[in-house]
């Protein structure tokens, strides 16, 4: 109720609310909590302990969901910047409304016009160097099972085990990526009627579905 | 025009005395009547033309025009059914002897009877629309005499029946059936059909679907044809002889389609004499008859170029297929050619130069000689045969045609560059080794290649023409300036621009002490004129000549390559030396060295020096002596590489691989050409479009130009449309 006061308060002055200035210590504080003195950044050390704190394994989607919602761009990072821009989308500046926050978050992201770009981000999350442009196929297959394994298991699963037994590529580039969500919600599986290896999939996708159809035959 | 009242002159009408005499008419009417009785009579000699053309005007004036012509008509008939009786009494040949007869009497006495009448054609006819006389009169000769019933068919069989007995080879009297048949066209088109034609044609199509199936049962394809081609002029000869004009294309297709078209497969598939055998055989003018009678026939041709299609397809399969066939390759292209000169020939005499068999040979050839993936080796193997030693002694022109046959077969190939690549290792072996038997023929092939795939094709094989031009002016120069050596060995640099020849890898060895010398000279006079170039020497790909005096003092020139110069000069210090002695002297790659001892010590007739223990293979413990007994009828010995000469397995993938290589880039360039024209453009579009462009160099595989697509994905040169996956982006 004392938030209430303080927003009414807020018609009748200009500047930066009281409130808004206490929900932002909160935050920065918050912040603090997790990050690194010398760097000014939470570092993985630090994004652990803030698993532990939230009761959710480091590897869970939720937690790439948050960093979808921070526009994290270093894998294992958090800036300020960064951290202050999800927490306050997510209206949480505690730990405890932050933990409350998560299960909204993941029902944004699996709307239907938000999750495509949560996929594309969570390639772009994993490219680690500079210029760095595709993903080795151990990650990128993590990475599947993370984002999609819930969603388009037996997709998953099936091109998983096509990707670990070829020969022919050892990364993943973004167009490829792509093109396996866009399999995923365009053909049916496991019959694959509707592919057509003319209309302009990536090789790999051809590959993959030829392989399918000598096992299944 | 309207005041013509002032004066109206009016002239009156002749009036006629008008006819008192009531039986002025019937009087009148039988002198007319007597006439043309007379006249059927031939009995004509005493009439008054003028008096009876006056007696039948007046008969007119005075409106008996009607009486005239029912008279005329009356009288005609009679005489017309008088002239059918005679006729039907007429017995075998005589019958249609006297129907022309009388037709011939008729024509005649209707001709005076129209004269008589002349003004009731003119006045009376015309106004009461009725038919005029000599009509008439061919009318009255049709009704009465060729269909009273007792003439009309007997008349038709007469005449199938004469048709008949020619057709069977006896002698009729064409005249006489020309006559009649003429007759029926003067009756009228109609009558000629109805009466003759149709049942002409019906019968002929009896008579031929009888004897096609006689003729098919007993002959073969080329005697069928004969007899076919033999009944067609027939035809068109009766025609000409008795039948009218318009009756050729009919009874033609007749013909046509009961001995030609009613058999086609037959004919065309027939066993041991069918197309096929006839194509095998050369039989040209067996294959022209069929060329000429076929393309009368809808889809005559058409068969005729699926069998032929098909069987020069399956014949060149198996011919370039065959691994017996391909162990030699100037045989296997030998083979090649021979073919195309021999349907090339069949077409040009027996097809008439078609245009669409010449297509059909086309590409029945680009799809069998691709079958093969060494063909374009093969080919340009064939044509450094030719130019090392199979043109010797044949006139320029000979070597043209060779040449330009050769090039028939390259347009055939998909995979233009390889055939380059390999042509391109080819011309540096037989420029190098001295082998090229005629730089003009080599000019003119290259000329020849340029015109067919541009100048992007050739500037590296001229560049080697340039080279070994330059490299002799160099080496004037270089003994130029040392004067000193022109005793002791002699070195002849070839000096090979980077990029213009064959990359192969610089294979170093340790070269005799004599040379070395030589080659350090040529080093600092070649780089003291050229700044800023490197050298380096490609021992692999040189040759010597070396003088040798053996045991008993026979003293020889061997020919032999660098290498085996470098392991015999060895033997000018030691008797005996080992395998691994003479690996370590001369540091030749162990597959190199084992090749040049092989040919120095295994071939018979060439073993300059004696392998220990005697065996076909070089072993890593064996020992060499120089073979004291060795004995040669000839002076110079050329000592020959053991060499393949076709490529091996794994040298074979090897550039199979560059050429995969090499054509990456040319595949995006071309992606990236089209893209950048047509900004967006759907995946297929794409495919066909970079097939197209690069079609003149090779045929690019789909799945290949799909990677080349992706990987300039990746590197931004092109996007996906966000909406429609089909379309790709050019991103500028």
């Amino acid at each position: 109720s004392d938030s209430i006061t303080s927003s009414t308060t807020d018609l009748f002055r200009s500047g930066p609310s009281k409130a808004t200035s206490k929900e932002m210590d909160r935050i920065d504080h918050l912040f603090n909590q997790y990050a690194n003195t010398s760097s000014n950044l939470i570092d993985p050390e630090g994004i652990e302990e803030l698993c532990s704190n939230l009761e959710v394994p480091h590897t869970d989607i939720r937690i790439l969901m948050l960093a979808w919602k921070m526009k994290a761009e270093k894998q294992g990072y958090f800036t300020q910047e960064e951290w202050t821009r999800g927490l306050k989308a997510l209206r949480a500046d505690t730990l405890s409304k932050l933990k409350k926050a998560l299960p909204e978050l993941e029902k944004e992201v699996r709307r239907q016009s938000n999750f495509a770009d949560f996929y594309a981000y969570a390639f772009r999350y994993c490219l680690t160097e500079e210029k760095q442009k595709s993903i080795d196929i151990e990650t990128i297959c993590q990475l599947l099972d993370i984002v999609m394994g819930s969603t388009f298991r037996a997709q998953v699963d099936y091109f998983v085990e096509y990707l670990k037994i070829q020969n022919d590529y050892k990364v993943i580039n973004m167009d490829q990526w792509m093109g396996f969500y866009r399999f995923c919600n365009e053909i049916s599986f496991p019959e694959m009627t509707e592919y057509n290896p003319e209309l302009a999939w990536p090789l790999v996708l051809d590959s993959f579905v030829e392989w399918i159809s000598e096992k299944q035959a | 025009m309207s005041n013509q009242k002032k004066r109206n002159f009016q002239i009156e009408a002749f009036k006629h005395r008008v006819v008192v005499d009531p039986k002025y008419a019937d009087k009148t009417w039988q002198i007319l009547e007597r006439a043309i009785h007379q006249i059927y009579n031939q009995d004509a000699s005493g009439l008054s033309f003028e008096e009876l053309y006056r007696n039948a005007y007046n008969m007119v004036l005075h409106k008996f025009g009607e009486k005239l012509y029912t008279g005329f008509i009356a009288t005609m008939t009679g005489h017309l059914k008088e002239k059918a009786r005679l006729i039907e009494a007429a017995q075998g040949g005589a019958f249609l002897e006297e129907l022309n007869k009388k037709w011939n009497e008729h024509n005649k006495a209707l001709e005076m009877i129209r004269d008589i009448l002349m003004y009731m054609d003119r006045t009376y006819i015309e106004s009461t629309k009725k038919p005029h006389v000599h009509p008439m009169g061919l009318s009255l000769w049709r009704d009465n005499v060729v269909h009273s019933p007792r003439i009309h068919t007997r008349l038709l069989n007469t005449l199938l029946d004469l048709v008949y007995k020619e057709r069977t080879g006896e002698v009729i009297d064409r005249g006489l059936v020309r006559n009649v048949t003429k007759m029926f066209m003067d009756l009228g088109e109609s009558v000629y059909q109805d009466d003759f034609e149709k049942p002409f044609l019906e019968a002929s199509s009896e008579f031929y679907k009888v004897e096609s199936q006689e003729f098919i049962e007993s002959c073969d394809c080329g005697d069928y044809l004969k007899k076919a081609e033999k009944r067609l002029t027939e035809e068109i000869d009766r025609v000409g002889h008795y039948l009218d004009a318009k009756s050729e294309d009919k009874i033609t297709s007749v013909v046509e389609r009961e001995m030609i078209a009613n058999h086609m497969q037959r004919l065309v598939h027939m066993e041991n004499s069918g197309l096929v055998n006839m194509l095998l055989n050369d039989k040209y003018e067996d294959l022209g008859r069929m060329y000429s009678l076929f393309r009368r026939v809808t889809n005559g041709l058409a068969t005729v170029r699926d069998v032929m299609t098909s069987h020069l397809r399956e014949m060149g399969k198996q011919l370039v297929t065959d691994p017996e066939k391909s162990k030699d390759p100037v045989e296997f292209v030998q083979r090649l050619l021979d073919e195309r000169d021999k349907y090339d020939k069949i077409i040009s005499t027996a097809f008439g130069n078609d245009k669409t068999f010449q297509n059909a040979s086309n590409s029945s050839f680009e799809y069998f000689i691709n079958l093969n993936t060494r063909s374009p080796e093969f080919i340009s193997l064939f044509v450094d045969d030719k130019l090392r030693k199979g043109l010797k002694g044949i006139a320029d022109v000979d070597v043209e045609v060779i040449l330009d046959k050769v090039m028939m077969l390259f347009r055939y190939l998909q995979e233009k560059d390889v055939f380059e690549k390999y042509y391109k290792q080819h011309l540096a072996k037989r420029l190098l080794s001295g082998k090229t038997v005629s730089d003009d023929a080599e000019k003119s092939l290259i000329v020849k290649l340029k015109t067919e795939c541009g100048y992007q094709f050739t500037s590296k094989l001229e560049g080697m023409f340039t080279d070994m031009k330059t490299s002799e002016d160099t080496m004037r120069g270089f003994y130029g300036s040392h004067p000193e050596l022109s005793e002791g060995p002699t070195l002849t640099v070839q000096i090979l621009t980077t990029g213009s020849w064959p990359t192969q890898p610089a294979v170093p060895c340790n070269l005799p002490a004599e040379v070395s010398v030589l080659c350090e000279k040529f080093r600092s006079y070649y780089l003291g004129t050229h700044t800023g170039r490197r050298l380096s020497w490609q021992t692999n790909m040189g040759t010597a000549d070396i003088k040798a005096v053996f045991g008993k003092g026979q003293k020889h020139e061997l020919n032999v390559s660098t290498f085996q110069m470098c392991v015999l000069m060895l033997f000018n210090n030691s008797d005996r030396l080992s395998y691994k002695e003479i690996e370590q002297a001369t540091e030749i790659p162990a597959p190199e060295l084992r090749r040049c001892l092989q040919s120095l010590a295994c071939v018979k007739g060439k073993n300059v020096i004696k392998k220990e223990p005697m065996s076909k293979d070089i072993g890593e413990d064996d020992l060499f002596v120089v073979n004291d007994k060795f004995t040669s009828k000839f002076y110079k010995v050329k000592i020959g590489t053991v060499v393949a000469q076709k490529e091996t397995e794994p040298e074979k993938q090897e550039t199979r691989q560059r050429v995969e290589e090499d054509r990456k880039p040319q595949i995006e360039a071309a992606i990236v050409r089209i893209m950048k024209s047509r900004k967006i453009l759907d995946h297929n579009n794409i495919i066909a479009e970079v097939t197209k462009q690069l079609q003149p160099r090779f045929l690019a595989n789909p799945t290949e130009i799909k990677k080349r697509i992706e990987s300039l994905i990746e590197r931004d040169f092109l996007e996906r449309d966000n909406t429609d996956r089909k379309l790709y982006r050019y991103l500028a």
